[in-house]
């Protein structure tokens, strides 16, 4: 215990010395970790459900006795999901000597930050950031507690095939990362089974009007829609696809799976396949963090709630195994063990992704409440 | 005798496109108007297209917690109070962004004008939350166009709307300005700001007007809009303001009937795009279809040319 | 005096009430499907009431208020002073001299987060000197100034993915390749007046980026293009292990490795291409196609009587301005190592024209300061978090009603006969 302590305590002089700042060792009390993502611009209500799912599993991890005798410290960065403003952030994380990252959200915030974390040796872990390439290029130091677009893709799109069995299908997508990644996963997965697709179309995020592509979907007459994007813009198509008796099911990935899709499609909401990690706030066995969430008037309901939480609480684990806050030893630490978390039980493979992250598909009620259709 | 299929679904895109462009005309009538009378891009004319749609909904959300529920009250209550508070917005943005920037380099009110557009998209969003806010449908159902069992277009209720508000606005406005002895001032100033002054009409309230009839046609459509799309955010002014501030270029800016005929062209040729090519293009379109135009009519299409002098 | 004050005072106080009670004073709130509304809570309330009465009394005693103002002794003029640094080329120059030397030891007196923020900031001067070109000496309102940015990040980019192309030659690539859209498109749209240019150019800008968004098989679309090659100095690397047939630069130089180099090295690099730049439009304002730039501002119709072919000089201006946002964009595809079309949207176009007139038309000391404020002030406003963007558009207000001609306005380069 004591050599292993002081061998971390010379390797981390060795890294200050390296790093060349005098600010950058971690004061042995406090494990700082960064928590880096938008506090402002348009998606930070998503930020806000990393953040407090994060800030819940440091203020848990402190009241059961920190880590290894240390406390955790959560430092917000925000980085507005503008990837500009992501590269500063990580320079100024590297800078405060921080060696623990939880996030970024946005996938094109992740990938240019994760560049200078895998340099720098600091660990990240995301939360929220589903694109593919970021655990595609070999880093040692990059992990994330959530799923992939291609993993939910053919989640999806076999569920079409199999259980829908419709005849044409129309795969929108609202042209960024996220929605385009997973649409081009359904459409393969849908044309690799013979099934048509008359329409593939991308629309523009944060626009109004879908009257005309609706009136398109009609003439083609496709009998079930695929919508790769964000609750916004498919609430709004499905509140049309109503008005203008467009009368088919639509599915989505869990990126509209959010309550406010009921408040704008009403009842055009219902029925609506989404596929989501399982609900993790309905898990009896996580009873008591909900609670704790209701007690800070927080909603634990997000979709990246519990990722986040995870994400610490793996970040924590990994440390108290390693026995040191030496982000190598945590890294190889995260690969070879397995970790009980709100989340369920969780392993990383060798690309930093988890092993086994299962998909669920819902129905979605126009109350907004929704039912699982399968395992 | 049967029309065919591909007929009703032009007709279809046609109707969306006319509806779209409905609205992009009555935010551009706001920004021709201003550009008429003092040759500045009120860029902030968005932004007011928002508060409209946001008070609108204030409105109507009041008035069903006080459990009335009478649709046309709701209306014409939010339409009411909703172009009287964005007609405050106007006046104010022009006492504070524009009055004391007047006469000097042009640039300079454009600055502060994408300041301001910032600095109130802000506001709203502090003050309202950044989140969508969804209202339920009012007016629902419409008319078929067509045979039942096959493709028809379909024309809301909502829509019709649009088209008669659109249409009855424009009136009034046209007739408002050729007949009345303030839209007389009006033309004036947009004729020669310094001579209207010395003939003794008070330019600065003409211009505050200008503003104030611009602000409270964008809330117009800002209530429409609301109503039609049941969803606002704080971030819906810049997009629409951008359209329109095309739409009343691409009818030659400064003009009122170009302004709408500028509006309907850009509405149809989205939904055209849309339609029959792909949505992901139709802005590219849309773009590609001003800069066009403006390359054979350099002042746009009703736009008078500009005469310069030494 | 009091008494004809009151009308307009009880004015504004109503207005502030109308404009605020409504929109500050209740909360539109969404409770799952349906919508209520919750009243803000009487801190709010207690604002509007105290910004109302202000107003009022402001408005009631402005005369008197004014008479006070005027009575106060007049703010430092400290700009002019600077400004009048143009008249003594010696003084000029060593205040210049002393701005390249702060400059170059910034890296080494700041942090890591520091550098990295002087990097972000010397894109901005860069972008903004461009701009600078079109908009403040040539007087042509450009609002899609961003598409040359992203056309000159993009180039890099693809030349790196598709070539192998390195920094040095993409650099050039990069900047000629916008230099070339530059071209290309002020040849049909330079004989429109400024407010139709402007609409003109800000399609152009949103063209080119839906454009880099939909052709996926090209530009990977949304998702981007990422490990984008950084820059190596004479053909070594700043990287820890070398890659193939490479050297790294602390094996060459013989230290340890430090990350730090790299950071520093980027922001070397950006004060080597801004110094660059400031040479080239200095060299170019003292040419004719300079003077030609100012007098067509000035006076388009005198321009021609004098023979002056306004198309082409245009032309000039844009293409050239185009080519140093080129070359900005290829230092910021390798400074980010991934792109992507986001980073190119309307708002970084408005975010440039602002420091160009925040600065000062035309003027380049000016826009260096203006670039530093804009990039700096949202860093050091994070603790407002929520409020920091309300704050930066009411600055821009505010900047322009109080110096409507910037920072530090241009001082134009002339001789003056001693007496």
């Amino acid at each position: 215990m004591k050599m292993a302590h002081k061998k971390a305590l010379s390797r981390m002089i060795a890294a200050a010395a390296l790093a060349g700042a005098s600010t950058c060792a971690v004061a042995a009390d406090t494990i700082k970790i960064a928590l880096a993502g938008p506090v402002t611009g348009p998606v930070a209500q998503y930020g806000d459900m990393q953040f407090i799912g994060a800030k819940m599993a440091i203020e848990q991890i402190n009241q059961a006795g920190g880590v290894n005798g240390a406390q955790l410290e959560g430092v917000v960065f925000d980085d507005a999901c503008d990837p500009k403003q992501a590269v500063a952030v990580a320079n100024r994380i590297v800078n405060e000597g921080i060696s623990f990252v939880v996030g970024h959200l946005c996938s094109s915030s992740t990938q240019p930050a994760s560049d200078i974390y895998e340099e720098e040796g600091i660990l990240m872990i995301t939360a929220a950031s589903t694109s593919p390439d970021i655990t595609d290029r070999g880093y040692q130091m990059v992990f994330r507690t959530i799923g992939l677009d291609s993993l939910q893709g053919p989640t999806a799109g076999n569920f079409i095939v199999e259980q829908i069995k419709p005849q044409k299908v129309a795969v929108i997508h609202d042209k960024q990362q996220y929605g385009e990644g997973i649409a081009t996963a359904v459409r393969d997965v849908l044309l690799a089974n013979d099934v048509e697709v008359p329409v593939f179309e991308g629309i523009t995020a944060g626009d109004k009007d879908f009257s005309a592509l609706i009136a398109k979907l009609r003439q083609a007459g496709v009998d079930f829609v695929y919508y790769g994007g964000y609750h916004p813009e498919l609430g709004l198509i499905l509140r049309q696809a109503g008005e203008q008796g467009l009368d088919v099911r639509f599915m989505g990935p869990e990126g509209v799976g959010n309550t406010d899709i009921s408040a704008i499609a009403g009842e055009s909401s219902e029925g609506l396949l989404v596929t989501l990690p399982k609900a993790f706030d309905q898990d009896p066995k996580n009873a008591h963090l909900v609670e704790a969430f209701k007690a800070k008037n927080e909603d634990p309901s997000g979709p990246f709630v519990f990722p986040a939480y995870a994400a610490v609480q793996v970040i924590a684990d990994g440390i108290k195994i390693a026995d040191s806050t030496d982000t190598e030893a945590v890294a190889e630490a995260l690969r070879s063990n397995s970790f009980e978390t709100p989340t369920g039980t969780l392993s990383f493979d060798e690309k930093g992704d988890l092993k086994n992250f299962n998909f669920v598909v819902y129905e979605w009620h126009a109350d907004a409440s929704k039912t699982a259709l399968t395992e | 005798m049967a029309m065919p299929e591909s007929l009703y679904y032009l007709i279809q895109q046609l109707l969306n496109g006319l509806t779209v462009g409905s609205t992009y005309a009555l935010i551009a009538i706001g920004y021709t108007m201003v550009y008429g009378i003092i040759g500045m891009i009120n860029f902030a004319h968005g932004e007011v297209y928002m508060i409209g749609s946001y008070i609108a909904f204030i409105v109507i959300a009041a008035l069903a917690m006080f459990g009335i529920e009478s649709v046309p009250v709701m209306i014409v209550a939010a339409f009411a109070i909703s172009m009287m508070v964005t007609s405050a917005y106007g006046y104010s943005i022009e006492r504070v962004a524009y009055r004391p920037l007047r006469g000097g380099n042009r640039l300079i009110p454009l600055i502060s004008a994408i300041g301001m557009s910032i600095f109130l998209q802000n506001l709203v969003r502090i003050a309202q939350g950044s989140r969508d806010i969804a209202m339920p449908t009012m007016i629902s159902g419409g008319i078929d166009i067509g045979p039942q069992d096959g493709f028809h277009a379909t024309l809301s209720y909502m829509q019709m709307i649009i088209f008669a508000v659109t249409l009855i606005t424009m009136t009034l406005l046209t007739l408002f300005i050729s007949r009345s002895r303030m839209g007389r001032a009006c033309r004036a100033c947009a004729e020669d700001l310094k001579m209207t002054n010395l003939l003794g009409i008070n330019t600065n309230a003409v211009i505050a007007l200008t503003f104030v009839i611009g602000a409270a046609l964008a809330a117009v459509a800002g209530v429409l809009l609301g109503m039609y799309y049941g969803v606002i955010n704080p971030y819906i002014g810049f997009m629409a303001g951008l359209k329109a501030f095309t739409a009343a270029v691409l009818g030659g800016i400064g003009s009122i009937p170009g302004a709408v005929l500028g509006g309907l062209l850009l509405g149809v040729t989205e939904a055209i795009t849309a339609g029959y090519f792909s949505t992901e293009y139709k802005d590219v379109v849309a773009f590609g279809l001003l800069i066009l135009i403006l390359l054979f009519r350099p002042s746009g299409i009703l736009g008078r040319p500009e005469v310069e002098k030494v | 005096m009091i008494r004809s004050n009151l009308k307009p005072a009880v004015i504004s106080a109503v207005v502030v009430a109308i404009l605020t009670g409504l929109l500050l004073g209740v909360r539109l709130d969404q409770q799952g499907t349906t919508l209520g509304l919750v009243g803000a809570g009487p801190d709010v309330y207690w604002k509007i009431a105290a910004a109302a009465t202000f107003l009022f009394f402001f408005n009631l005693f402005r005369d008197q208020l004014g008479a006070l103002w005027k009575g106060l002794p007049g703010l430092p003029k400290a700009p002019a002073k600077l400004t009048s640094l143009g008249d003594k080329p010696a003084l000029r120059r060593l205040f210049w001299c002393f701005m390249i030397a702060a400059a170059i030891l910034w890296p080494f007196l700041s942090n890591r987060g520091g550098t990295d923020l002087g990097t972000l900031v010397l894109i901005y001067v860069m972008l903004g000197l461009g701009l600078n070109i079109v908009v403040g000496l040539a007087g042509l309102l450009d609002l899609g100034y961003v598409g040359f940015y992203a056309v000159g990040a993009y180039g890099y980019a693809l030349m790196a993915m598709y070539f192998d192309v390195g920094f040095w030659t993409g650099l050039i690539i990069a900047g000629c390749l916008a230099a070339l859209f530059g071209f290309l498109l002020g040849f049909p749209v330079l004989r429109l007046r400024g407010d139709y240019l402007a609409i003109v150019t800000l399609g152009f800008g949103e063209i080119i980026r839906i454009l880099l968004n939909n052709m996926t098989w090209l530009t990977n679309g949304p998702n981007g293009i990422g490990g984008i090659p950084k820059p190596t100095l004479f053909g070594l690397e700043f990287s820890r292990r070398a890659s193939e047939g490479m050297q790294t630069f602390h094996e060459f130089v013989g230290i340890s490795y430090n990350s730090e180099h790299r950071v520093i090295f980027l922001y070397l690099l950006a004060l080597l291409l801004v110094l660059i730049t400031l040479f080239v439009i200095n060299r170019l304002l003292r040419m004719p196609i300079g003077r030609a730039w100012e007098a067509l501002r000035e006076d388009e119709i005198a321009c021609r009587a004098l023979g002056i072919n306004p198309t082409a000089v245009k032309l000039g201006a844009f293409t050239i301005g185009a080519s140093f946002a080129g070359f900005a964009g290829c230092f910021f595809a390798a400074r980010q190592g991934f792109i992507s079309p986001e980073s190119f949207t309307f708002i970084e176009s408005a975010i440039i024209l602002a420091i160009v007139v925040l600065g000062g038309m035309g003027s380049q000391i000016g826009v260096i300061l203006a670039a530093i404020i804009m990039t700096i002030l949202p860093e050091m406003a994070r603790e407002f978090d929520e409020y920091r963007m309300l704050l930066f558009g009411l600055m821009m207000v505010l900047m322009m009603i109080w110096r409507p001609q910037g920072l530090l306005p241009m001082s134009r380069p002339h001789m003056e006969l001693r007496t």
